[in-house]
């Protein structure tokens, strides 16, 4: 019963993403017949990452919004033991001559498992963009930040041969939070765009940092 | 109520979504002691304890009180003794065998990371005045012999101890320190954490950040995340096919001795040449890092070493592969000690 009511709370969180806003997209060249963007991505992101995203777009000329949903996986041996969902949007709230400023907020469920535990976490994801966008490039500065509001915990008999003691289940308040700054640019041809985001990550207390405290994306946009 | 639901369904959303998440019950909390990692003997009365040089030392000894003592030193920094206890067989053999979990290590007590950086280079002879104190604590007759028996990180600690007491430790085992001079350990830890970068390896030791957070001294947090990275690597053979064991990453001591050894490139052969009694040195035949030609480097600072592979093991199975250990590496411990 607990679980249910944290599946339903943050459901509703991912639902009220959806209102408010995520792919990286070149504004000032987006027609107003092109309504879906199919995205696909590969960078540096706790890990290395590969990612697929679709977008729709909301027609309304005071604010664009696209809404989206993404998903991706790290590398490594096995395949779906760990990946990250997201559901969302990005809502363009200012556009000053070339000059734009849109926000995405997204919901995120992800999940992460090695030989110790398994954990299932519950988010949100939100960041602000300021950019300068051209009908055939952009460039931009985003500000973000990602906290893992409520994460499920399930040990391995392994990790209970270290610590037979140890307790499964939801653990909050949130177990974890980073800010992240990236600067993007990319370049739009005919229904298409590539693009590049780089950045670094640090966490809430901006002290530590993660072990891999860069951020990289490379992306391909298709528009249809 | 109805005119209101229909003009603003988000507010009605949010309001749901709001009561919902502060009804829900009952929480388990990451930086709660006894959750996701175990108490420590500062938190847990019944755990073995001992007090040395200002902290509280998880620790443990076994054998005739007054025979000859054989410290044993774990790794890390900031790991513990659990994959240490088969030398628990030397009382067996008539010695008194110690062991204790470093201050922030282990179950031992922890302490904020700024106690350890704002000593400096100093922070080392913390660690060295703890060996001390461990030794003091233990000893019943004012003759009795100690042999220091290090692995890793702890063999690095035994021999810069050694370095700076020469007449402190009447004998010196050691099982792969990685290196001496700051620039060997960088080496060395570089090499043995070269991990693919498209492995499952990295991505588990990577991933784990945007789950879990922890802020400076959140020690139940960072210790938690430390062991989870900690838990395998297929290059030294920690975790995969080596046996291992423990009970609680240091991660604050890690990363403050880290910290301090890098800003001040401390070196741990200092003083060795002035150390002639005979060290008995092991290296592993399947730890990747620990080639030949690197046992043959380290070994150089030791004024009179004998060097021993033990093969079919990795860095940790030197001692926690308890065929191997009693094939190879008791046998050559219990021969050096009665050599001495």
């Amino acid at each position: 019963m607990k679980n249910s009511k944290h599946y339903a709370c943050l459901l509703i969180f991912g639902l009220i993403s959806n209102f408010i806003q995520a792919q990286t997209v070149n504004w000032q060249s987006l027609k107003d017949n092109e309504k879906h963007i199919f995205s696909a991505n590969i960078g540096a992101e706790y890990g290395i990452i590969y990612g697929v995203g679709y977008g729709y777009k909301f027609d309304s000329k005071l604010f664009p919004v696209i809404a989206n949903v993404e998903f991706s996986i790290p590398s490594g041996d096995k395949l779906l033991d760990d990946f990250k969902s997201k559901i969302g949007g990005n809502v363009r709230w200012i556009k000053l001559g070339k000059f734009q400023f849109s926000t995405k907020a997204q919901g995120i469920f992800r999940r992460f498992g090695n030989e110790n535990v398994r954990l299932s976490n519950f988010g949100l994801d939100m960041s602000g963009v300021i950019g300068y966008y051209e009908k055939r490039w952009f460039v931009g500065a985003e500000v973000g930040f990602d906290k893992a509001i409520v994460t499920h915990f399930k040990h391995t008999d392994k990790y209970r041969e270290i610590f037979p003691d140890v307790k499964d289940g939801w653990y909050e308040p949130a177990t974890g939070g980073n800010f992240y700054y990236a600067i993007q640019g990319g370049y739009t041809f005919k229904n298409q765009e590539i693009y590049l985001k780089l950045g670094s990550i640090v966490s809430e207390d901006f002290k530590t940092k993660p072990t891999l405290p860069y951020l990289l994306q490379i992306g391909y946009n298709y528009k249809l | 109520m109805t005119s209101l639901r229909k003009k603003n369904p988000f507010g009605i959303a949010v309001v749901i979504a709001a009561t919902l998440l502060f009804s829900c019950g009952e929480e388990l909390s990451i930086d709660e002691p006894g959750n996701l990692v175990p108490k420590t003997v500062t938190q847990d009365a019944s755990l073995p304890a001992i007090y040395a040089n200002g902290a509280w030392l998880h620790s443990e000894a076994f054998g005739p009180e007054e025979a000859t003592m054989i410290i044993a030193i774990h790794g890390g920094p900031g790991g513990d003794y659990r994959y240490l206890l088969n030398c628990k067989d030397l009382a067996d053999n008539g010695y008194r065998v110690i062991f204790y979990d470093q201050r922030g290590s282990g179950l031992s007590q922890r302490f904020p990371k700024r106690s350890y950086t704002s000593l400096q280079e100093r922070a080392v002879d913390l660690m060295y005045d703890e060996l001390t104190a461990v030794i003091d604590h233990y000893r019943k007759i004012p003759n009795q012999k100690v042999i220091l028996l290090g692995h890793s990180w702890g063999a690095i600690l035994a021999s810069g101890y050694v370095g700076k007491h020469p007449d402190k430790a009447q004998g010196l085992i050691l099982c792969e320190p990685g290196g001496l001079k700051w620039k060997e350990i960088e080496d060395y830890v570089k090499e043995s954490r070269s991990f693919k970068l498209w492995s499952e390896l990295l991505n588990d030791a990577t991933y784990l950040d945007q789950f879990i957070t922890g802020k400076e001294d959140q020690h139940e947090i960072l210790d938690y995340k430390a062991t989870m990275m900690a838990s395998k690597n297929d290059i030294t053979g920690e975790g995969d096919f080596d046996p291992s064991a423990s009970w609680r990453s240091g991660a604050v001591i890690m990363d403050a001795l880290f910290s301090v050894g890098d800003s001040y490139h401390i070196d741990f052969s200092k003083g060795l040449e002035n150390y002639t009694i005979p060290t008995l040195f092991f290296y592993s035949g399947r730890n990747r890092a620990y080639h030949d030609s690197w046992a043959q480097k380290i070994t150089r600072h030791y004024a009179n070493v004998e060097v021993v592979k033990i093969n079919g093991v990795g860095h940790d199975g030197i001692i926690t592969n308890t065929q191997e250990w009693n094939a190879q590496t008791k046998p050559q411990i219990i021969n050096y000690i009665n050599s001495l």
